[in-house]
């Protein structure tokens, strides 16, 4: 048994947190956020030229050989500065795609996505499938040596800048079956993409792609064709870890600013801190950040694992905890800044509201507490 | 007791709905003249504009079982925008502690709505703890007027307010709840800067608003100097009973409900979801009890109490269920709440439930933070004393 990070990782850890704390303090970030693009070109270069965007990928494949642990200490440092870079959409989400795909596609795709010049993303979600992503309307039929794709996929994360985003088609099955599912990686220049890109609440940026006889050639389907769920479901899972640690870093603010301010803030001639039914409230946040964190490891070590067979139930009841823990601490961080809380000048607004959006991403807190019950 | 609505009660209501269908804005009319219209015709129906005046004030004098439909059809129906401050807050203190010049000064144009006013409360030294409040009024040597010194927050529509009423401290000798004043004054003239506060949803309501030199005549004062806090408690009650919502809510509740309904969800929609649906119902149990307090509140009102210990209740229940339809707004959304901006892709409800919900965060803080509402309750109706804070 040993929760300590290796050397290392510490390093990785130590000079992530030197970039955050140089690179985003509130102002910067939403200095960017309020920018064409939405993030830094400059930051991105950076991440690449740390070797931050090799991070999880095969030696093989030009990348730094790590797992899901090093993925963890790299997105729980992003948490605390609410990162804006597409590191989430295109390292572990679109790359998290093809690095399971053939030989021949991790030779032509990821060079460019660890070099940060080529951008990923993945189409996952549908007008009508809500969480589930195995409800796949999108089609892509055979046309000789291609496929052709129609349908719409919805709030793709950073689908508006994406170079290329990995879509989920059906290939055969109904609606609903997890057979049938096959995983195409798109170029967004191709002819019938039209997209429709747009920021979200928590400051980063979203996009509608719609296909309109997309034609894909087979070189680019991920895996098998009809077998694309298995792989889906791997970078869902990979994915919910990887956010699960950017709200534990974003936790932390949320709970630590709170503190302070209520140590600062004096009404009724008292520090708000003395009032014992706020430092019992604080107590709660900060158990809830401890367990969140309890079961990040959990979760994390059962998948990098590899061969746990409750891995999956532990990563639904992560997705949950975090989700209900985040919007508590979250709700209660506003509370307890009181007005101030509200404003967009203080940074606890903007944690948040990133808190918010995590809580939906690849399923909110009932949709996980069902699959782990059943 | 009896829960049925007489025959009378019932031709009210259906008076009530008849003048809302008959005065409805139609899509090109000009607003503001509509606005002042209808207020207008209200007036003319016997205080229609003016619901929770006194009958000798110009209201109505309705039964309690009478403001209950009022509140009922009005959440359901479109009425012209109408900010609380005037009618609902600053005008019950008029009449009840300003003199009969003032009443004859202000009441008229605040009824007829030509006149916007804002609230000079909160700074930034001063949220849960009002009484503790520094903005400085001196009066002059001749006795005339106030000069007034200091910075208010949280300011609702001070940037399009034309009057504020204000908090001020003339004297910090004694008690902080003592010297405190009332005062009345002008926004647009020099000396006032409003400032906005961009709030989480993005929107511009509240401002700081800075005070530096500005002359008020003594004449504008209520009440006597040093009495203010005991005049602004007793609104404090009627604004907490007013922010509680409880009518507004349940129409948001259907609202809710059919929205949920238009989220597929499997064969069914998302209301037919067991859990979603378990959270719905109980939201729906909460409010069909916090609809009785309210009528209980109500009830003993009308019979000639102040607004009692009931109205903590009410807003500390009210703003939860309220924060509660938007929470539940947000997740019938799913990933759709997150979008923003002028694009609005998913449902339409998505938009605004992001917006709602985020905005409804601060019902739990304004007007008596819920912490501070129990401490009251705690304090005045369980009658517990503390040996220490």
């Amino acid at each position: 048994m040993n929760f300590e990070l290796s050397s290392e990782q510490r390093l990785i850890q130590e000079s992530i947190a030197r970039f955050v704390q140089d690179n985003y303090p509130l102002d910067a970030r939403q200095k960017l956020a309020a920018g064409k693009l939405g993030f830094s070109e400059t930051h991105w270069s950076t991440m690449a030229e740390l070797g931050w965007l090799a991070l999880p990928f095969d030696a093989e494949d030009g990348g730094f050989g790590g797992n899901q642990i090093d993925t963890m200490v790299l997105m729980e440092q992003f948490g605390k500065g609410l990162v804006l870079e597409p590191y989430l959409a295109s390292i572990v989400m679109g790359g998290g795609a093809v690095k399971r795909g053939s030989a021949a596609l991790r030779t032509e795709i990821l060079p460019g996505v660890i070099d940060g010049s080529r951008q990923l993303a993945l189409a996952y979600a549908e007008p009508q499938s809500r969480f589930d992503l195995h409800d796949v309307v999108t089609n892509a039929r055979s046309d000789g040596a291609d496929y052709v794709l129609n349908g719409h996929k919805s709030m793709v994360l950073h689908g508006g800048s994406a170079h290329q985003v990995v879509v989920s088609a059906r290939t055969s099955g109904g609606q609903a079956d997890t057979g049938g599912i096959s995983l195409f990686l798109v170029d967004m220049d191709a002819e019938g993409i039209k997209r429709d890109g747009f920021p979200t609440v928590d400051g980063l940026r979203a996009a509608e792609i719609t296909l309109k006889d997309v034609r894909v050639p087979a070189s680019r389907v991920i895996g098998t064709i009809d077998q694309g769920y298995p792989i889906l479901t791997a970078v869902a899972n990979d994915a919910i870890l990887a956010l699960a640690a950017e709200a534990i870093g974003a936790m932390e603010v949320l709970y630590k600013d709170t503190v302070a301010y209520t140590q600062e803030r004096v009404q009724f001639d008292h520090p708000l801190a003395d009032f014992q039914v706020l430092q019992h409230r604080m107590v709660d946040m900060f158990m809830e950040y401890e367990q969140c964190k309890s079961l990040l490891y959990r979760a994390t070590l059962e998948v990098a694992q590899g061969t746990s067979p409750t891995a999956q139930r532990t990563v639904h009841a992560l997705k949950h905890l975090v989700g209900r823990s985040g919007i508590f601490i979250g709700e209660n961080a506003v509370q307890l800044h009181g007005g101030m809380g509200m404003t967009e000048e203080l940074r606890i607004g903007h944690y948040f509201k990133r808190m918010l959006v995590i809580e939906s991403q690849f399923g909110n807190t009932d949709y996980h507490l069902q699959r782990f019950a059943a | 007791m009896d829960i049925e609505l007489s025959a009378s009660d019932l031709s009210f209501r259906e008076e009530v709905r008849q003048f809302f269908r008959d005065n409805a804005y139609k899509p090109g009319e000009d607003y503001a003249k509509w606005r002042l219209d209808w207020f207008a015709k209200a007036a003319a129906k016997g205080g229609w504009d003016v619901p929770k005046w006194p009958k000798e004030f110009g209201g109505p004098g309705w039964s309690p079982t009478q403001h209950y439909i009022w509140e009922q059809e009005t959440a359901r129906a479109t009425l012209p925008w109408d900010m609380p401050f005037g009618v609902g807050m600053v005008a019950p203190i008029i009449m009840g502690y300003g003199n009969k010049a003032q009443q004859e000064r202000f009441l008229p144009d605040i009824r007829a709505r030509k006149v916007n006013w804002c609230q000079g409360y909160s700074e930034p030294g001063a949220g849960s703890d009002l009484a503790s409040l520094k903005t400085k009024a001196v009066l002059s040597a001749d006795g005339t007027h106030y000069v007034v010194n200091g910075q208010k927050i949280w300011t609702t529509a001070a940037h399009i307010a034309d009057w504020m009423f204000c908090l001020t401290r003339t004297d910090d000798s004694g008690r902080k709840q003592d010297g405190i004043t009332f005062l009345l004054f002008p926004m647009k003239q020099p000396g006032i800067e409003v400032k906005p506060i961009i709030t989480l949803g993005g929107a511009h309501s509240v401002n700081s608003v800075f005070i530096t030199d500005v002359k008020v005549p003594v004449e504008n004062r209520i009440g006597e100097e040093g009495k203010g806090w005991t005049y602004a408690k007793g609104l404090l009650q009627h604004e907490r009973t007013g922010l509680a919502g409880i009518s507004r809510s349940l129409v948001a509740l259907e609202g809710l409900k059919a929205n949920a309904a238009s989220v597929p969800r499997g064969n069914g929609t998302l209301l037919d979801d067991p859990d979603f649906r378990a959270k719905v119902a109980a939201l729906e149990i909460d409010l069909l009890a916090a609809e009785f307090t309210e009528l209980r509140s109500l009830a003993s009102a009308q019979a000639g109490a102040a607004p009692g210990p009931e109205s903590s209740i009410l807003k500390l229940k009210g703003t939860e269920i309220q924060q509660r339809i938007q929470k539940l707004t947000v997740e019938a959304a799913g990933l759709y709440a997150a979008a923003w901006g002028a694009s609005q892709p998913g449902p339409k409800f998505a938009r605004g439930g992001m917006s709602g919900y985020l905005a409804s965060r601060a019902y739990t803080i304004y007007g008596g933070a819920s912490e501070v509402q129990k401490d009251v309750i705690a304090k005045n109706v369980l009658g517990i004393k503390r040996s220490q804070a």
